[in-house]
């Protein structure tokens, strides 16, 4: 009997060894399947960066967009967003989660410099695709862990750079102040504002930080007012971007603002009213209402999320985090395996997308994009002021 | 002047922060329960004044009444249906309680009004400014402490003038005795919750031109209303107000002179300070002799 009953557990045992080593090769990659591709995110659907949130809402539509064509060489895509409320702790319990439990392939975006720190080593370790985090540069510069990290996304130290010495060059203005968050992203503005000062024999006449946690940014406007600067630099969120403009627009003279494309948003004339009016913000895509594809796929957007309408910015940013991705997986043809995606990605040579233009990647180069271009915000719209600037490629 | 725009600037956000700590203050004076969930109920209530004024397209004074009854209601109700039934539990579970209510609540903003920021439709502009005597004081704010030192004399009247003020200081010192006299205690009880609420209602409604609207939005103003409160004396109604105006200032004088980014820090590190000194509060060792 006993013998009976051991047999029939070795039985079991092969018979279990026998399915195993018999399942298809490309369950063996994590996220994909002959029919489905597996995408994830981390974002702020919740809290002071919510705006941003809508970046991960433009992938998830234009992702039912690509799947309704199709999607690519027979494989439709499924994206799951997890919201972090802008939180660091609860953007690694998301990340882990996408990774470990709903198995994703590759992770796309991410907002927040701090919420990226917190995740980059789990990210490096575990071999994850990430595709375009939206943070600070300084983590990838020099970096030999980033071979599965793709980034089209504008460094804020350079872009820094570039607004000081718009302010001083082209404004004509001296007295050059800084408004920064209390944190990685703030301090990359802080530090390009101060850099690009220096090398023009000057120095921020203030530079004032706030907490995420701050309700009222009155006090801040004060010192800005206090050490009489003409021009305000500004990285923040939405919310404490528009409570900064709203308490700076008291004062007088009102200083000019100069802003970090992540405002770039109409949203931002929504929240600060008209102390929003004259704003000078880069961006590094065109504008919708001032490029036909851009308009074709916000139209596309906005047809499966009407919600988007009204953060058009954010959510055609959105679809410049997954644009180059999904051309990578069109070039690996339908044997794609994590290699093979690198492989594509790294064969994207001045590539023109629908929203991104001119993005290169290469075997040691993962900045796509090193060029952006500034606009003055009136009632909303954009009024282009310069030409494309170029910046250095840096990893 | 940089000085007194500070001064000035501290004021005025700390007369809201002094709305919020009359609240705190004035259903722990009632009952000895700290309510946690107060910051949420005023952004709740916050929540009704945006729905009333984009949604339905009420005027504003009227939505702003129709807000101030539905924060009421809320403070009236909550005590009834849930304050009430867990009556036997001790005073620490009744604070829990609170503590719990609170999640529930900024839960239901998300689920109701979605995470998002709002705009809420004000009558007053903050680009408004005024220079009264060389200092600059914007619409939003001279408004804010137009309507805060209202609501605070009409909070002295109802409490110190009225029948229904007296009941509620009979509870206050001892609640059994005050039954044996024949006040009806819980009618007592649950207008003290609605009058603080409706004081939420007020801080609320003055904040989110300033905050925005948002289920996030008084996580601050609350912390620093508790922070005016404690550092009054917890159990003092003017001791609530000067704490909070003590606040709102010396977290502006810091943030002026020394770091923006210390500023919060400074404000409990105050409250330390005179905590270690009198741990009463300012105002609290006198309103506890007058018992």
């Amino acid at each position: 009997m006993r013998l009976v009953s051991r047999a029939r557990i070795a039985l079991g045992l092969a018979l279990i060894m026998a399915v195993l080593a018999a399942l298809p090769t490309a369950a063996q990659e994590r996220g994909i399947t002959p029919t489905e591709i597996i995408l994830g995110t981390t974002a702020p659907l919740s809290g002071p960066a919510a705006p941003w949130g809508a970046t991960a809402r433009g992938v998830e539509a234009y992702l039912q967009y690509i799947n309704e064509q199709g999607g690519i060489h027979g494989r439709t895509f499924r994206f799951e967003i997890r919201d972090d409320g802008y939180q660091p702790p609860r953007a690694v319990a998301n990340v882990r989660e996408l990774v470990e439990r709903v198995g994703v392939f590759g992770i796309v975006g991410m907002i927040g410099s701090a919420n990226a720190a917190a995740v980059r080593d789990y990210m490096f370790r575990n071999e994850v695709v990430w595709m375009t985090p939206a943070v600070e540069s300084d983590p990838w510069i020099g970096n030999p862990d980033i071979h599965y990290l793709f980034v089209t996304y504008p460094n804020y130290y350079q872009e820094a750079k570039i607004l000081a010495r718009y302010a001083v060059e082209e404004l004509g203005l001296q007295r050059i102040a800084v408004v920064y968050q209390n944190d990685q992203y703030g301090m990359n503005g802080l530090r390009g504002v101060r850099d690009a000062l220096a090398e023009l024999g000057m120095a921020p006449v203030a530079e004032v930080s706030y907490e995420l946690t701050d309700a009222d940014l009155s006090v801040h406007a004060l010192r800005i007012g206090e050490a009489r600067a003409e021009a305000v630099i500004l990285y923040a969120t939405p919310n404490h971007g528009a409570m900064a403009a709203a308490a700076l627009a008291q004062l007088n003279p009102r200083p000019q603002i100069l802003s970090s494309f992540t405002l770039a948003d109409p949203v931002m004339a929504r929240l600060a009213g008209p102390a929003w009016d004259g704003v000078i913000v880069p961006s590094y895509f065109p504008y919708p209402g001032t490029d036909e594809k851009v308009d074709r796929v916000l139209q596309i957007l906005v047809e499966r999320n009407p919600e988007l309408a009204t953060m058009a910015f954010n959510a055609l940013a959105g679809v410049t985090f997954i644009e180059p991705m999904l051309e990578g997986f069109r070039r690996a043809g339908p044997n794609l395996t994590k290699e093979s995606f690198v492989a594509a990605m790294e064969s994207i040579k001045d590539w023109d997308g629908e929203i991104l233009r001119g993005v290169t990647f290469g075997p040691g180069r993962r900045q796509g994009i090193n060029r952006i271009f500034l606009s003055r915000m009136v009632g909303g719209v954009p009024e282009r002021l310069t030409d494309w600037i170029e910046y250095p490629v840096e990893f | 002047m940089f000085f007194w725009q500070l001064v000035v600037s501290g004021l005025s956000i700390g007369s809201l922060y002094a709305l919020v700590a009359l609240g705190i203050v004035l259903l722990y004076r009632t009952s000895r329960v700290l309510n946690f969930a107060h910051g949420d109920m005023s952004m709740i209530s916050t929540m009704v004044a945006y729905s009333l004024l984009t949604v339905a397209g009420v005027a504003f004074g009227p939505a702003a009444v129709l807000t101030l009854a539905a924060g009421f209601a809320l403070g009236a109700l909550f005590y009834f249906f849930v304050l009430r039934p867990v009556k036997e539990a001790t005073l620490l579970g009744q604070i829990i309680t609170t503590a719990g209510f609170s999640l529930v609540l900024s839960g239901l903003a998300v689920v109701v009004w979605g995470a998002d920021t709002k705009v809420l439709p004000f009558p007053l502009s903050r680009a408004v400014v005024y220079r009264i005597a060389g200092v600059s004081v914007n619409q939003v704010a001279l408004g804010s402490f137009a309507v805060a030192v209202v609501a605070m004399l009409g909070l002295y009247v109802l409490v110190q003038k009225t029948r229904f003020g007296l009941a509620m200081r009979a509870v206050s010192q001892n609640d059994v005795a005050a039954r044996v006299l024949g006040i009806p205690v819980r009618r007592v009880f649950a207008v003290t919750w609605g009058v603080s609420a409706t004081l939420g209602a007020i801080a609320g409604m003055l904040l989110a031109p300033v905050t925005l609207v948002n289920p996030s939005m008084m996580f601050d103003p609350f912390l620093k209303g508790f922070a005016g409160a404690v550092l009054g004396g917890l159990d003092s109604l003017p001791g609530a107000i000067v704490g909070s105006l003590i606040i709102g200032v010396a977290e502006n004088l810091f943030g002026g002179y020394v770091s923006t980014s210390l500023r919060t820090t400074v404000a409990f590190l105050i409250i330390i300070a005179v905590l270690l000194v009198r741990p009463e509060g300012l105002f609290g060792h006198k309103f506890m002799r007058r018992v």
